[in-house]
């Protein structure tokens, strides 16, 4: 035994450092009570320079009051701060870096800030550690991004500081969980403050402060799609998934990614899907917000179950009184959880459908265009094989012997299916040779090229054209010829093999809307459950209260 | 026998024309194939449409002759320019000369179309004049407004001269739009993007509580029909007169009666709350036919 006896060795550091924060803040706290008034003078009280600090947000809420208040601290004492959070998508969280209070970010989405944020790297003000999933960087949090200081939002709080988060609990446990374990400091805005709370999400002892923010915070319905704007293409796109996919596959659990391709298939659900006897066969558990698109689908008894990653704007009512359906707390109102959605969506769910802006003639997709760093968010988790599943289920199993049929140890495949009308607006090619994320790459000097799904996972594309069964094709020349084969009048379409195609349709590699025995003048907007928001509404019972700014009634 | 409602909003001006009327009873004038386009258009290098955004004709509903127009929304808003608003003039004075029981308006227009400046703005005011000639000679003409863009500008005008305006809860009357209005006075004055107060001061609903609607109809082409026939039957062999003075008198006092009462009103809520609406909020989801029942129950 060498060890000096002198010095005995300290293994508090960081808890010492803990309490000597909150030595600071206790002059302008009541327990853990903070003033609005009283925010700005506490954060420069407990952060220091250097810290690791998670500003929570995500594509819908906003610690958005903690944010701003940050930004008004003096840059002096609050600085050098590192960045690790889920999304960089309010103003605030640029102006930090302006002001030069940042000295590095690692996130996941930037959103409306991306071009911001690009000309803040090319400026070189600031530096990226990395652009993560959001499972990647809640992964993180529990190895080597652990945040010294979490920024929350919650929707109430009760005098003693326990949270209720409630339908938009979303990121929270996982960055509370990092923190309030590891010696960080856990300060909550809330909206409200509440002799009882209608459940607890959050305990008090997890929490170190909480204030409540003049503005409640901020949630956007980023998940409502207006079915008035679906238009006829979608409709044919939808009915090509249906059939050519969710029938062919036997697909029951799925994750749909946002947009008006994928609302269009849920409002193809009651009627298209039903029509083809589908009812109870395919779509039946979910990890999925909310859409509102999905009512007419639960109300005629399509789904079975549905986890969320996020609430969604209106939908409340809805959600509780169809407790059968969502994850409902004993209080009545839903929970989410970002990350066990997600986990859910990559290890639980056998398909991934979602748009794209960009594929690649090796099936790589990116939503990346240059002077823009927009990240990736959950995505790639979900439409990526998960290598690690380890149970098998009809369509897993399917997908993986059509991907491997020559493989000795038999093995599943995750479907992954992108689905692009091959132009976008502006008559942009959705099929490109080479991706716009190249060029962003090279101009913000990233190590990698941000591609949000690798043409390796990509299992299937779908576009008016039809259905390109990709993990059939056995060469890359083949893979190629695939994705051309459904590109249209595209320039990449158009320099198709005309005989390698056909081949490719007699494999039923390629299959056109008339090879499904789809009828393509059947894709009108008659086949959709519901045409507008109002029908929405009409279709929950009145349950559903939309943002006022999709109603027009 | 189970008629599938179809959807008027979303239909197009040929479709409406061909679920309106008594079936195959329609002859179009000027049709497609004769191609009268705008000349404004063609020097602007935009594209043109082969019947300039509107179709006209003669046809039977209900078994009356009617002279009907079909505005496109799709095709530039719906907006008049010379040759569309010609067409519409033209038929008005044909109405002279045919005396139909009525001329049947399927207004769906933001007004001019700004591309024919001074040429949409003489037409809309030549087809306001026809209106009132028309309607002199005892011919009734009847606006339909149920299109996505509504009935705005001139033809928010146009549509208020009109003898009855059947209207569905997604139609719209109008002058300047909301979008114009916070363009050009702020978003505190008209927030464009607050949809629900658009529908609460230029809707239908609040357009039949205020009496610039004479019917408040479903949002279904067979509904939009019912009420049409109901109306042409009231107006069969009665010309109207139009010119009588004490009715007109009656109207104007009425207009300034109005004008007084909701001189401060900001939103739609306190005309149906002076209709007679106890549940202000719940009356942006109600039925259209409990809302007539409401309406025209109350005192």
């Amino acid at each position: 035994m060498n060890r000096p006896s002198s010095q005995p060795a300290t293994w508090d550091r960081e808890k010492q450092n803990y309490q000597a924060r909150l030595a600071r803040g206790a002059a302008l706290a009541s327990g853990r009570k903070v003033s609005a008034d009283d925010i700005v003078r506490l954060l420069e009280a407990v952060i220091e320079p250097g810290d690791r600090v998670c500003i929570e947000g995500n594509n819908q809420k906003q610690a958005d009051f903690l944010a701003k208040s940050l930004a008004r601290t003096d840059p002096a004492l609050v600085r050098e701060l590192h960045l690790v959070q889920s999304v960089l998508a309010l103003p605030e969280h640029m102006d930090l870096i302006e002001q030069g209070q940042v000295s590095r970010v690692d996130f996941s989405f930037s959103g409306q800030q991306a071009g911001r944020l690009a000309t803040l790297v090319e400026q070189g003000r600031i530096k990226i550690g990395a652009i993560h999933t959001y499972l990647e960087l809640f992964g993180r949090y529990f190895v080597d991004l652990t945040p010294k200081v979490a920024l929350i939002a919650a929707q109430m709080a009760d005098r003693d500081g326990n949270l209720y988060t409630g339908p938009n609990t979303e990121d929270t446990p996982a960055i509370v969980e990092a923190a309030a374990f590891k010696n960080g400091i856990v300060i909550a805005q809330v909206n409200e403050v509440v002799e009882k709370l209608p459940r607890v999400d959050i305990p008090a002892d997890w929490v170190d402060y909480f204030v409540k923010a003049p503005t409640p915070h901020y949630i956007e319905p980023l998940f409502t799609r207006d079915p008035a704007q679906i238009t006829e293409i979608q409709i044919l796109m939808a009915m090509i998934a249906i059939k050519g996919l969710y029938a062919e596959y036997g697909i029951t659990s799925l994750n749909h990614g946002i947009g008006f391709d994928t609302a269009a298939i849920e409002l193809l659900l009651p009627t298209y899907a039903a029509e083809l006897g589908l009812k109870g066969k395919i779509c039946t558990n979910w990890a999925l917000n909310p859409h509102p698109t999905m009512i007419p689908a639960i109300e005629a008894g399509f789904v079975q179950s549905i986890h969320s990653f996020g609430s969604e704007v209106g939908m409340e009512r809805y959600i509780a009184a169809r407790p059968d359906i969502f994850f409902v707390g004993r209080d009545g109102s839903m929970r989410s959880n970002r990350a066990f959605s997600q986990v859910a969506g990559h290890y639980a769910c056998d398909l991934f459908i979602g748009s794209t802006l960009q594929i690649d003639l090796a099936g790589n997709s990116s939503t990346a265009t240059k002077g823009r760093i927009s990240g990736f968010g959950g995505a790639p988790n979900m439409g990526s094989d998960a290598r690690g599943r380890r149970h098998a289920s009809p369509a897993w199993l399917r997908a993986g012997r059509e991907a491997r049929p020559h493989a000795v140890m038999p093995r599943g495949q995750k479907l992954v299916a992108q689905i692009v009308e091959t132009s976008r607006e502006h008559m942009q090619p959705a099929f490109v040779e080479r991706l716009d994320a190249w060029d962003l790459a090279e101009s913000s000097g990233m190590e990698l090229p941000p591609v949000m799904i690798y043409g390796e996972d990509v299992t299937h594309i779908i576009t008016e054209e039809g259905i390109a069964h990709l993990l059939r094709c056995e060469t890359p020349e083949e893979r190629e010829q695939a994705i051309r084969g459904v590109a249209g009048y595209t320039q990449v379409g158009l320099a198709r093999d005309r005989r390698m195609v056909e081949n490719l349709r007699d494999r039923g590699i390629i299959r056109y809307p008339r090879d499904l025995g789809i009828d393509k003048r059947m894709a009108t907007r008659d086949l959709l459950a519901a045409r507008s928001i109002k029908d929405l509404v009409l279709a929950s019972g009145g349950l559903y209260n939309p943002p006022k700014h999709f109603r027009n009634w | 026998m189970n008629v599938k409602p179809i959807n008027y909003f979303e239909a197009s001006a040929r479709t409406r024309i061909a679920c309106l009327v008594d079936p195959e009873s329609f002859t179009e004038f000027c049709p497609p194939e004769l191609r009268h386009i705008s000349p404004h258009l063609v020097r602007l290098n935009a594209p043109v449409a082969f019947d300039d955004g509107v179709m006209v004709g003669r046809a039977r509903l209900a078994g009356h002759p009617v002279l009907i127009a079909s505005q496109e929304g799709k095709f530039n808003g719906g907006a008049v320019g010379e040759v569309h608003g010609a067409k519409l003039r033209g038929l008005l004075d044909k109405a002279l000369i045919e005396r139909p029981v009525a001329v049947l308006l399927l207004v769906d227009s933001g007004g001019v179309r700004l591309h024919e400046a001074n040429a949409g703005l003489i037409a809309i005011s030549e087809l306001m004049r026809a209106i009132l000639r028309t309607q002199s000679a005892g011919i009734p003409v009847f606006a339909l407004i149920g299109g996505s863009c509504g009935a705005f500008g001139g033809m928010g005008i146009v549509s208020r001269l009109c003898t009855e305006v059947i209207i569905s809860e997604q139609g719209r009357i109008g002058l300047s739009g909301p979008e114009v209005i916070e363009t050009v006075k702020g978003v505190d004055e008209f927030d464009s993007r607050d949809r629900a107060l658009v529908w609460r001061i230029t809707g239908g609903k609040v357009r039949r509580a205020l009496g610039d609607a004479t019917r408040l109809v479903g949002d279904d082409i067979g509904a939009f029909r019912a009420a049409t026939a109901e109306l042409l039957d009231k107006h069969a062999g009665r010309p109207l007169n139009s010119s009588d003075l004490d009715d007109l008198t009656a109207a104007h006092s009425n207009l300034s009666i109005r004008a007084q009462r909701y001189d401060t009103a900001r939103d739609g809520r306190i005309i149906f709350q002076e209709a007679g609406f106890t549940e202000l909020e719940s009356v942006a989801l109600l039925p259209v036919d409990d809302f007539n029942r409401q309406l025209e129950g109350s005192p």
